[in-house]
């Protein structure tokens, strides 16, 4: 639907995305995960033809768009800020906006807006405005107010960031029902993991402005075995002791922060225990932590310590390590 | 304090007995007022809306130029104007010297800077995320604008008594290009110099209670126009 080809793109000289190849499928839900400043905000401005790359194409439909996108090619994408601004008016003024621009109004508009309010429930907020609402109000109108576009592309910046698990839960089940119904792209940049594991169909980690080859740390496909509560799990050479009552397949997905570094096994109320080897470390590029890699017969788990416990332990790649977490540090997705 | 009781009460008479001339007077600084607003406010707030959303080359010094044009002299407008309009000056061939045509040209130069730079910081006060939005939203171009312009009415309408307020006080260009010539381009400050001088403070005073009046209805009708458009 949207590609880029080729793509640098510089603010104020210094580089913030660099990618050879980007494409949103036409009909899929693909998440963009990485860090603050990773340039996913900068992805979704050139996917959303707000602004043109420095350097290399935006193809739309497979035609290169030329450095300033024709408003009719821009009405066909939209995009939702991470902090999104309502306009003065009320929440349905809101709603009607991006369709008056479009000449979309009646019985066509009513109808429209009927859906996407039903859907995101915010009938009762219909007639309230903007500094009465609370700021996860905020961003399911403004989601609501894209969504009424019916654009083939949707792009969404930390849609949730605002909301409680809840609204969140509410907000992407929105999207699925709309999806169900028309197919269209949406790209959705995220740094909650959990999110994107559990609704994106495809998911590309960005790293310093470029797409990283290695996927989000300690996620795994799994088959989940029958039964209730503490499960024992197969993963490669190891078995993942977690605490879940799903069955069937899953992703398992642990938080390098939750995983406790030692050089031998210690006393502890940890279900999982795991000794291997260093494979890597890595410093993390803000902050004082370090990314410690370490092959676990034959499984690669990522933990992350500060750069004082990695230099107390003497962890250089090759030394023996030890990998402790709690069966409910992992996230079952 | 005799004196200033009996200015008051002969501003008063003509006043209340609709005095002819205080009267065309009045009307006449209304019209010089209100075209030369009209047309500052239509070049300047486009102006300063470009000035605070585009970046250009010199973007930077026209902004500069614009601020110090708001503060410059009347009567140095009046003067050099008045050498441009002179039947000698490259613009003599208009004959709009001693005309109110002339006073609303000086007027126009005068408010266009307050109208441009006001409206410069106007927009620039509004989250630059409206615009974005708006962008996002599929909005062209104007209607990007007319959606900044709607969050920042508030200021803007303040640009637009601000121009008001410069062009129906001002005296150095009314009395350079106007002349103050009687029943043809005597204006109220104009005319409040000349009757204060000829000793008619009566006179004088009734026009100057016009001329806060004038200001005050026009602050009012703004004040209405926006309590009708918040929220």
């Amino acid at each position: 639907m949207v590609e880029l080809r080729g793509v640098r793109h510089r603010y104020e000289g210094r580089l913030v995305l660099d990618l050879e190849q980007f494409a949103l499928p036409r009909a899929g839900m693909v998440a963009v995960v990485g860090h603050n400043g990773a340039g996913k905000s900068t992805l979704l401005r050139l996917l959303a033809l707000l602004e043109a790359p420095t350097e290399g194409q935006v193809l739309f439909n497979g035609t290169v768009v030329p450095r300033r996108a024709p408003a009719s090619l821009r009405r066909r994408v939209t995009l939702v800020e991470q902090r999104p601004i309502l306009f003065r008016g009320t929440v349905r003024d809101n709603l009607e906006y991006g369709l008056r621009i479009r000449d979309i109004g009646g019985t066509a508009g009513n109808g429209i807006l009927g859906d996407v309010v039903g859907r995101l429930g915010l009938a009762p907020l219909l007639d309230r405005r903007r500094h009465e609402l609370s700021d996860g109000e905020v961003q399911r109108v403004a989601v609501a107010r894209a969504l009424a576009l019916r654009t083939d592309v949707l792009l969404l910046d930390e849609p949730a960031s605002s909301a409680d698990r809840a609204a969140a839960g509410a907000l992407y089940r929105a999207l699925a029902a709309e999806r169900a119904e028309r197919p269209f792209a949406v790209c959705i940049a995220s740094h909650q993991l959990e999110d994107a594991y559990r609704w994106a169909d495809d998911i590309r980690t960005l790293a310093d402005g470029r797409l990283s080859p290695v996927t989000p740390e300690n996620l795994f496909r799994v088959e989940l075995p029958p039964g209730d509560g503490v499960k024992s799990v197969p993963v490669g050479g190891i078995e993942i002791v977690v605490m879940t009552d799903r069955t069937g397949p899953a992703v398992l997905a642990l938080p390098p922060t939750d995983i406790f570094v030692s050089r031998e096994p210690l006393a502890s109320s940890a279900r999982n225990v795991f000794r291997g080897r260093v494979t890597g470390m890595a410093i993390e590029q803000r902050g004082a932590g370090v990314h410690v890699r370490a092959d676990m017969n034959g499984v690669e788990l990522v933990a992350a310590v500060t750069a004082e416990a990695a230099r107390d332990l003497a962890l250089t790649p090759g030394a023996g390590v030890v990998f402790s977490f709690k069966a409910t540090a992992v996230q079952v997705f | 304090m005799d004196f200033l009781a009996e200015g008051f009460r002969r501003a008063w008479a003509l006043l209340v007995t609709g005095d002819s001339e205080v009267f065309g007077i009045a009307l006449l600084t209304l019209k010089v007022a209100v075209v030369a607003t009209a047309i500052s406010c239509t070049v300047g707030l486009p102006l300063g809306y470009f000035l605070a959303t585009r970046a250009f080359w010199g973007r930077r010094g026209a902004l500069t130029v614009v601020n110090t044009a708001l503060a410059f002299p009347t009567v140095v407008v009046g003067l050099l104007l008045y050498g441009l309009l002179s039947r000698r000056g490259p613009l003599g061939g208009l004959g709009w010297l001693y005309t109110w045509q002339g006073i609303v040209v000086g007027d126009v130069l005068l408010a266009l800077p307050i109208a441009a730079a006001l409206s410069a910081a106007a927009v620039q006060g509004v989250d630059p995320r409206i615009r974005r939005t708006a962008e996002t939203l599929g909005a062209g171009r104007w209607r990007v604008a007319w959606t900044v312009a709607r969050e920042a009415r508030f200021a803007l309408a303040a640009v637009i008594t601000a121009a008001f307020g410069q062009v129906v006080a001002e005296i150095g260009a009314a009395m350079i290009i106007g002349g103050n010539i009687r029943g043809s381009t005597r204006t109220l400050t104009t005319a409040v110099a000349l009757y204060t001088s000829q000793g008619d403070f009566g006179l004088a005073l009734a026009l100057g209670l016009v001329l806060v009046i004038l200001a005050l209805l026009v602050n009012i009708a703004l004040q209405v126009l926006q309590g009708r458009g918040s929220g």
